[in-house]
């Protein structure tokens, strides 16, 4: 870590919310982890949920379509977000759980591109002026 | 810093400021002014820009997130404000908290597979898809909770309200996946409890402001609803007429929108209660500043009226569609997640 913020005084900052749209129990299997690597063949920017569909090719060669779940997109078009964030064709490596219907349906824990940089943080510049933190 | 190391200085950093304010003399404690010191002397000082029908200006795209939570945390009981330089330490926090969870995902309490780690932190990083609070503009505020007054909790439940509330929760034990009308409003995209009374969402907690002669319309972001709140000195709508967010009738104050609230369904998505009363007051403060204020009633279900007050603050941008229906898949997979499950059981018993 580069910069070291001053932490004292008062606990006042709470962990992340982890309320979200849904009980993300009730849709994914803790005890189904996986991890896939596989090429984005869609990317379907909507809410409540995005869905990252990739090609995860099998041991076997056979290839299987997933349906990645992740976050609402508004707040990444607002830190600055384009259709080019997530090129058909990009290689990602999702760590996540399997749906609780066993379908090729994950949600993605961790989402990092194949160099290693995770989904979307890094972003280049801004292109509609998001609010200074 | 690892988040094991700076969890270690947050814990030590709770225990000094623990014995800190142990320290204070309760009467010092109690000297915090009744409202934010900024926020008063604005409210003195600053004239809004009116419209041309003469009414404070409230039009814009604002947001209300935050992080101070709506019930006062228990280590600050009687304590309702911070002062400016626990304030700056609780922004230095939280811009702590986003660096490290940006640089090492979220904390592992918050996935599954860890132990003592909760079956509902299966989930996706929410720093990754740019929906962790500090992403986004915050709205500070001095106060240690949305709720006001020296308890800043929730009042008790009335008897009558936790029995209904119990038959309830016995009633749909064993039942919650039956069918989709077992499930919870916000999971079907019908209704969310950041509307009425408006308040922070986990993410996404933005909100427009439009007026016209004898209107105000406010569309919260989340879940994509807009309230058209009549300023024309109507009545409320017939007692036996009841809708997800209430019937609204709103005036004005001086430079202050209060509006009124009745006529929620018994459905209410708002904590259970049916016969709700929300009254609200939007004062705009300074260029950048709606001061919020709302009290909320429920005789059949508090034993007493609560109120509470949050900056909601301007942003620059728009307010994004949020089509909830549109992929809405998490639905219908749960469902079918519940039938496997059955399946499952069924066959393991019949062996």
């Amino acid at each position: 870590m580069t910069k070291l913020f001053l932490v004292g005084g008062l606990l006042l900052a709470a962990a992340a919310p982890a309320w979200a749209h849904h009980g993300f129990a009730a849709e994914f299997d803790q005890t189904r982890p996986l991890k896939l690597k596989g090429t984005v063949t869609k990317w379907e920017v909507t809410n409540p949920h995005s869905w990252i569909h990739i090609d995860v090719k099998g041991d076997d060669g056979k290839v299987v379509g997933w349906m990645i779940e992740g976050g609402s997109p508004n707040n990444l078009y607002r830190l600055g977000l384009t259709k080019d964030s997530l090129p058909l064709g990009s290689e990602i490596v999702v760590d996540g759980y399997q749906a609780k219907d066993r379908s090729a349906k994950a949600v993605g824990k961790s989402v990092t591109f194949a160099d290693g940089r995770r989904l979307f943080l890094g972003l280049p510049g801004p292109e509609s002026e998001p609010d200074k933190k | 810093m690892t988040y094991r190391s700076l969890a270690s200085v947050i814990a030590f950093a709770a225990v000094i400021a623990a014995s800190m304010l142990a320290q204070i003399p309760a009467a010092v404690q109690a000297q915090s002014p009744a409202t934010p010191a900024k926020t008063a002397s604005a409210t003195r000082a600053w004239t809004p820009p009116l419209l041309p029908d003469g009414k404070p200006d409230l039009q814009g795209v604002w947001t209300n997130n935050t992080v101070t939570d709506l019930e006062r945390p228990k280590a600050l009981a009687g304590k309702e404000f911070y002062t400016e330089a626990e304030l700056k330490d609780l922004q230095n926090q939280e811009r702590q908290r986003l660096y490290v969870t940006e640089t090492e995902g979220q904390p592992p309490a918050n996935h599954s597979g860890v132990e003592g780690a909760g079956a509902d932190d299966v989930h996706y990083d929410f720093s990754q898809f740019g929906l962790d609070r500090a992403q986004a503009k915050l709205a500070w505020s001095r106060r240690t909770s949305i709720i006001v007054g020296p308890e800043g909790t929730i009042p008790p439940l009335t008897p009558d309200a936790r029995k209904r509330l119990a038959e309830i929760r016995a009633k749909a034990k064993g039942h919650e996946f039956d069918g989709p009308e077992m499930l919870p409003l916000g999971a079907r995209c019908i209704a969310r409890v950041n509307v009425v009374p408006l308040l922070p969402s986990a993410y996404n907690s933005n909100l427009q402001i439009v007026q016209s002669a004898g209107y105000v319309a406010i569309e919260t972001e989340e879940i994509h609803d807009v309230r058209v709140i009549p300023t024309d000195g109507r009545s409320h709508i017939p007692g036996n007429i009841r809708q997800w967010y209430g019937d609204p009738v709103g005036h004005w104050e001086g430079n202050t929108l209060v509006v009124d609230t009745t006529n929620f369904t018994e459905m209410s998505p708002f904590r259970g209660a049916q016969n709700l009363h929300v009254i609200e007051r939007f004062t705009r403060v300074d260029q950048d500043t709606i001061l919020y204020q709302f009290t909320v009633e429920d005789p059949g279900m508090w034993t007493k009226a609560w109120s509470g007050e949050l900056p909601i603050t301007r942003i620059n941008g728009q307010i994004y569609e949020y089509a909830c229906h549109e992929a809405n898949y998490g639905l219908a997979d749960t469902l079918r997640g519940a039938r496997v499950a059955e399946t499952d059981a069924a066959k393991n018993s019949a062996k």
